[in-house]
């Protein structure tokens, strides 16, 4: 008889691999003939649960591969990497790296980009919440030191950028039905999701403003993002910018720089 | 006293919306864990007009490998912040050295395992600084050396931790079923004072190539067998907090709720026998 942590760890490694499990495994179990049956019942449950979570976290990458396509990438992708948390919350996050591993994708090049954003939008549903920046907060600031300061992006912002146009083939596929053909070819793609309430939101931006939240999430000033911004995107109004999303909840705080 | 269901994402819209006629939520801790955002938003807005128990699945109580201080603080920080009228974990264990399986594995049923699951239970309580109640699993698979029944174990681990039990009658069936073991033995084995809360929920049915084995999937409505030994359980308990389980397959609200008015015909008529406070 093994010990109680020898039969607890061969039982779980072996829900990890497909393979006959060995004779002194067996052994430990009550066999009316049925015992391998039995087991694999676990091996099922382990691949499928944590697929099923997989499966909710990447719908859009599920859809453009087929269910069955995904149902197998899931299979290797539980065993190669398993839950390494006692939430499945966030399980998945090296899908996208995964994906990019995987030779039979390759005709799919925007797929791993595709997975990039849907883990985006599961870390700003489940990131957390903060207040949002209070027009009395910037008021109080005059308004040639203002651009000195930093602004500080909701805590649950992600900025996503990709060589595909990502978010046409996001947007295509969230609602059923869609038959929209979109051009690998019709360049690049900048997103930004952020959830300032309940919703979360996935915005697609243009390179200025790409730059300027990312700049702004490292810590820089206004001004030095907004230097840095217009050096990418000369067009990028930063008069325009505010005005749309100063106070919609894209920001939560001014920090002195 | 009234039935509960187990609260889903698809349903925290109709759930606020429509503010149905329901005893109570149950939830699964774990899921409940992030940092912030619609979970706990929700979960907030509906604890002010329903009570909440936390059935967690994420403990490992009976594994050989020491608890996860972390994850206590985060299911202690859930308990803190919802005040659940029933805080639950499963018989099982579901981790390894470095990676969690986030499946309920099964127990040889031995002294040493008593011991150590016991141990958990001591220390899971210590940690919420409240009783627990432990739940019966399914289980597809028998290990030769065990020492004592299911029935037994559980019992022991609910008298020597002071921990309470959590009957799941679709559990009871599904493994007295698959492992031919005697219901009625089983039920009458656990002391009604030691039952908190009762689950009920729905399973499925495999072919093996000698016999079948019964899933527990919750993903189907209660079955008219669970049905049955759960009124026969009633009548023998006295009435018990009862919750609708459904974790897959999750169908619109009032079909859930259709299911908790029969559990609740069945608390009513217990408690007039009983005479307690409905």
């Amino acid at each position: 008889m093994k010990s109680l942590s020898n039969l607890q760890q061969a039982f779980c490694d072996l829900l990890r691999t497909s393979d006959p499990p060995p004779r002194d495994l067996m052994d430990e179990l009550l066999d009316d003939g049925t015992a391998l049956e039995r087991f694999n019942v676990y091996r099922n449950n382990f691949i499928v649960l944590n697929g099923d979570a997989l499966a909710d976290m990447y719908p859009t990458v599920k859809r453009l591969i087929g269910d069955e396509a995904f149902r197998s990438l899931a299979n290797l992708y539980v065993r190669k990497h398993p839950p390494a948390t006692r939430t499945l919350l966030l399980y998945g996050d090296r899908f996208p790296s995964f994906l990019e591993s995987i030779p039979e994708l390759s005709r799919l090049p925007y797929l791993p980009d595709v997975a990039r954003l849907e883990f985006g939008w599961t870390c700003a549903y489940h990131a957390s919440d903060a207040k949002v920046l209070a027009r009395d907060e910037v008021a109080s600031i005059s308004a040639e030191t203002f651009t000195r300061f930093g602004l500080e992006p909701h805590p649950s912002m992600h900025c996503i950028d990709s060589d595909y146009p990502l978010f046409s083939i996001w947007a295509a596929n969230q609602e059923d039905g869609s038959e929209e053909t979109i051009s690998l070819d019709s360049g690049p793609s900048r997103i930004v999701i952020v959830r300032p309430g309940m919703e979360v939101e996935t915005r697609e931006v243009g390179e200025g403003t790409f730059v300027f939240l990312q700049r702004l999430q490292t810590g820089d000033s206004i001004e030095d993002a907004f230097n840095l911004a217009l050096q990418t995107d000369s067009a990028f109004d930063l008069a325009v910018f505010f005005s749309h999303h100063l106070f919609d909840g894209t920001f939560c705080a001014l920090r002195a720089c | 006293m009234r039935a509960g269901v187990s609260l889903k994402a698809q349903h925290y819209q109709p759930v606020i919306e429509q503010r149905p006629s329901i005893g109570w939520f149950e939830v699964h801790p774990e899921n409940y864990m992030g940092a912030g955002g619609p979970p706990l938003g929700y979960l907030e807005r509906i604890r002010r007009d329903y009570p909440i128990s936390l059935h967690s699945v994420g403990t490992s109580l009976g594994s050989h490998l020491p608890l996860d201080r972390d994850h206590l603080g985060a299911l202690k920080g859930l308990v803190d912040r919802f005040e659940p009228g029933i805080v639950s974990e499963h018989l099982s264990w579901s981790h390894g050295r470095d990676w969690y399986t986030h499946d309920l594995l099964p127990l040889r049923y031995t002294e040493d395992a008593l011991n150590k699951v016991v141990e958990h239970v001591d220390q899971v309580q210590e940690a919420l600084q409240r009783k627990i109640l432990i739940e019966n699993p399914s289980t597809y698979l028998q290990f030769r050396d065990s020492e004592m029944t299911e029935q037994a174990f559980l019992v022991e681990t609910a008298r020597r931790s002071g921990a309470g039990l959590l009957l799941d009658i679709n559990n009871v069936y599904v493994s007295c079923c698959n492992h031919d073991w005697d219901i009625e033995a089983y039920l009458s084995a656990i002391p009604a004072n030691l039952v908190g809360e009762i689950h009920l929920a729905g399973h499925t049915v495999q072919a093996m190539s000698r016999g079948t084995l019964r899933l527990d999937d919750h993903g189907s409505a209660v079955c008219d067998e669970v049905w049955k030994l759960y009124k026969n359980c009633i009548e023998t308990l006295g009435p018990v907090p009862t919750l609708i389980e459904r974790d897959s397959n999750i169908p619109e609200f009032a079909e859930l709720l259709g299911e908790s008015i029969i559990a609740d015909q069945v608390l009513t008529a217990a408690c007039s026998k009983y005479e307690v406070a409905v």
